[in-house]
């Protein structure tokens, strides 16, 4: 785009091309390497960490998706981050903010090599994001012998802030934070709730990879604390496209109640399927984790997955002073909803402003910071935010939801909060 | 298995198989003709669903989709042959990689023009519904699915056998360049074949859009797919390109139940083995080096 400048359209109309003469290539590239040449002689001896007096600039990485499956989360997550920029003047504890934006490709090298640019050439003071947890799982050793902060606003992987048997597959780390959920706390809560509400058996259906996996897990754990049972489950591929074949199992066997765990695309394709082999009339009932009925989905299913019931710490609608102004907010910078990502990566930001506050924008002293962040305490879109102490995931509470179409709206309705959610890590 | 779950079970094969017939047709079209593995085949996939989509939108017809998509599709291939592949021709492999890199562009303009949200086309009114049929209800539009392909694999072969445009098709499959001796116009029979193969897949990509929905990645899902149908069944060959999707859908279809934890490794597992047992697919032509 660079070369269609006005000048040189003018030049190669009048038949001559736009050249820089050697002179000022010359003046050009010495004033580039002075320039180059200025920040090392401010600060001689660049150690790496230069000492982080208030008003400095306040560099955090963040580490998302823009390509690939996942480029919407990291969009989405992208825009709550500068909403939160902008309602704080672009600065965090009276120093200004730079933001380096890392595209993953979700490719998990990747991930782990813009993490190391992170540490290595960058030098961030924070990391923030990582959407899939084999990342988050990947980049753990990584940013725990660095001593980089990181807050994770996505990867629900429990082993993140678990305490593990030799850190397999992962572990925690007094310097990852979680500003998101875990698996267990959107899946093991509802198993319990509904168990003890008396339905007690269940049939399975979950994106076969690590996350649906466990996430199937957390739940049958619930469902069996009150005596519940799973009579069986399908399992298709993740980013499966044909639902068709799994639909017709779950169709020809006889537990009417269905816990799901799919997102996105599958999702979409789970819940029309449903719907064309006439599942709800033949008296079947969708249950799933909250990410089954998010706003992604309901846009383009509408009142397809009506009466789904699902759980998630957080819901658009959710009726609280918070949750209202970080909506109307979010509307008035982008012509969209926010989505749950989006809370995610806000209440990211918000943590870590919270935290820097308190201890005047002093990011030099790692421990100071990790102790600021756990004791931070806020209100949040999603309710009262708190870190566990412990494992560094959030407390939360976590809303029954059901499908409803209202006005022509389709939209989940809260039914029910199972409050002060705590992760069972050590 | 009781026999109403083997029943619903082979129709979501097949339907699913139908589809994978107009996905791999194209591909297979265009190789048999240009010795081309056309890899932005799975990106024109992508693009069909994505023109539907707006067409939808603009003027709520399905049908209009249906004959919208594959024309723009026919069109960018009638521009992308002439102005990039002909000039490569003869290099084979600098062909291939050149289709990659059109595939790349293709898909990021699609993330720029419609975005990178999971999207869905609603399934055309008057095949929307469900129809009983041995004691259960089945989609109507996965049977439509069905028709579909087994009439547009009817309207090749009667094209292929038929008419002159065929002949030429199934002369210049043969030897191009004999055909270019006799007179024939080489240059616009390959612009005409890679239009063709483009508004297949485009086609592909309507009729797929209300069942799979549209995202990021589906053009490697698509290009994967019908790479595997046509290396089943044999490249370059309407036969084969039937005999692989007949094979893969039904496959696909009851491996992902039966050994849900295979599910992906099990179609490759077919084909290994077809290409152990028979390098040239099914019924793929034996081809002589040139």
């Amino acid at each position: 785009m660079g070369g269609f400048t006005k000048e040189n359209v003018l030049a190669a109309k009048r038949g001559y091309t736009y050249r820089i003469t050697r002179r000022q290539f010359l003046v050009a590239t010495s004033a580039a390497a002075l320039a180059a040449c200025a920040p090392a002689a401010v600060t001689p001896g660049a150690s790496g960490s230069p000492a982080a007096t208030p008003g400095k600039a306040l560099k955090i990485g963040q580490l998302l998706p823009f390509t690939g499956v996942y480029a919407e989360l990291g969009n989405s997550m992208r825009r709550a981050t500068e909403l939160y920029l902008k309602q704080n003047d672009q600065k965090i504890a009276n120093r200004p903010v730079t933001i380096v934006y890392e595209d993953d490709t979700n490719v998990t090298a990747t991930g782990i090599q813009k993490t190391q640019k992170f540490i290595d050439q960058d030098q961030v003071d924070v990391m923030l994001g990582v959407v899939p947890t084999p990342l988050a799982y990947g980049i753990r050793n990584a940013v725990h012998a660095a001593k980089l902060i990181f807050i994770d606003t996505n990867a629900g992987g429990n082993a993140l802030t678990r305490d593990t048997p030799d850190c397999k597959p992962a572990c925690k780390s007094p310097y990852i934070f979680r500003s998101s959920f875990s698996s267990y706390q959107i899946s093991y809560p509802i198993g319990d709730y509904l168990s003890a509400k008396g339905t007690k058996e269940f049939f399975l259906a979950y994106a076969n990879y690590g996350f649906g996996t466990e996430s199937a897990a957390d739940f049958t754990t619930g469902l069996k604390k009150n005596g519940g049972s799973v009579t069986g489950n399908v399992a298709p591929p993740l980013g499966n496209a044909d639902f068709a074949p799994f639909v017709t199992q779950i169709k020809n066997q006889p537990t009417k109640n269905v816990y799901s765990f799919f997102s996105g695309a599958d999702a979409i394709g789970f819940i029309k399927t449903w719907n064309q082999l006439g599942l709800p009339a033949a008296g079947y009932k969708m249950y799933g984790a909250g990410f089954l009925t998010e706003q992604d989905v309901l846009k383009e299913v509408k009142d397809l997955a009506n009466g789904a019931i699902t759980s998630l710490f957080w819901a658009v609608e959710l009726d609280n002073a918070e949750n209202k102004k970080f909506v109307a907010d979010f509307q008035k910078q982008y012509p969209l909803l926010p989505d749950v990502f989006a809370v995610q990566a806000y209440d990211g930001m918000t943590a870590l402003g919270e935290a820097l506050k308190k201890i005047g924008g002093d990011t030099s002293d790692k421990d100071k910071l990790v102790k600021a962040l756990e004791d931070v305490s806020f209100k949040s879109p999603r309710g009262d935010f708190t870190f566990d102490k412990t494992t560094h995931n959030p407390i939360q509470d976590i809303y029954l939801r059901e499908v409803k179409t209202q006005g022509g709206q389709t939209v989940n309705t809260i039914l029910d909060k199972i409050a002060k959610v705590t992760d069972p890590g050590k | 298995m009781s026999p109403e779950l083997l029943f619903q079970q082979a129709l979501n094969g097949l339907s699913f198989g139908a589809l994978l017939f107009i996905l791999a047709a194209g591909l297979s079209l265009v190789f048999g003709m240009m010795d081309v593995i056309n890899l932005a085949h799975g990106a024109f996939y992508m693009l069909g669903a994505y023109v539907a989509l707006t067409v939808v939108q603009r003027t709520g017809s399905f049908w209009l989709a249906l004959v919208a998509a594959p024309s723009a599709l026919g069109l960018l291939g009638l521009v992308l042959e002439p102005l990039l592949l002909r000039r490569l021709r003869g290099r084979h492999l600098d062909q291939v990689l050149l289709t990659i890199g059109v595939a790349l562009v293709v898909v990021d303009q699609i993330g720029l023009v419609w975005g990178r949200e999971v999207r869905s086309l609603p399934f055309p009114p008057g095949l929307d519904a469900s129809i009983a049929i041995f004691g259960s209800v089945y989609p109507v539009y996965r049977l439509f699915v069905i028709a579909f392909g087994v009439v547009l694999a009817a309207a090749i072969s009667v094209v292929y056998r038929r008419t002159k445009l065929g002949m030429l098709i199934r002369a210049g499959v043969q030897d191009a360049e004999m055909l270019g001796a006799l007179g024939v116009d080489i240059d616009r029979l390959f612009a005409i074949t890679f239009a063709v193969g483009a508004a297949l897949a485009g086609l592909a990509g309507v009729i797929a859009a209300p069942v799979f929905g549209m995202q990021p990645g589906m053009d490697s899902d698509g290009l994967l797919y019908s790479l595997i149908v046509v290396v089943v069944g044999g490249l370059g060959t309407l036969g084969g390109a039937v005999a692989g999707s007949v094979l893969v859908g039904p496959i696909d279809t009851f491996g992902k139940v039966l050994f849900q934890d295979f599910a992906l490794a099990l179609i490759f597992a077919i084909v290994a083995l077809v290409l152990l047992l028979k390098p040239t697919g099914l019924l793929g032509r034996v081809r002589i080096a040139r």
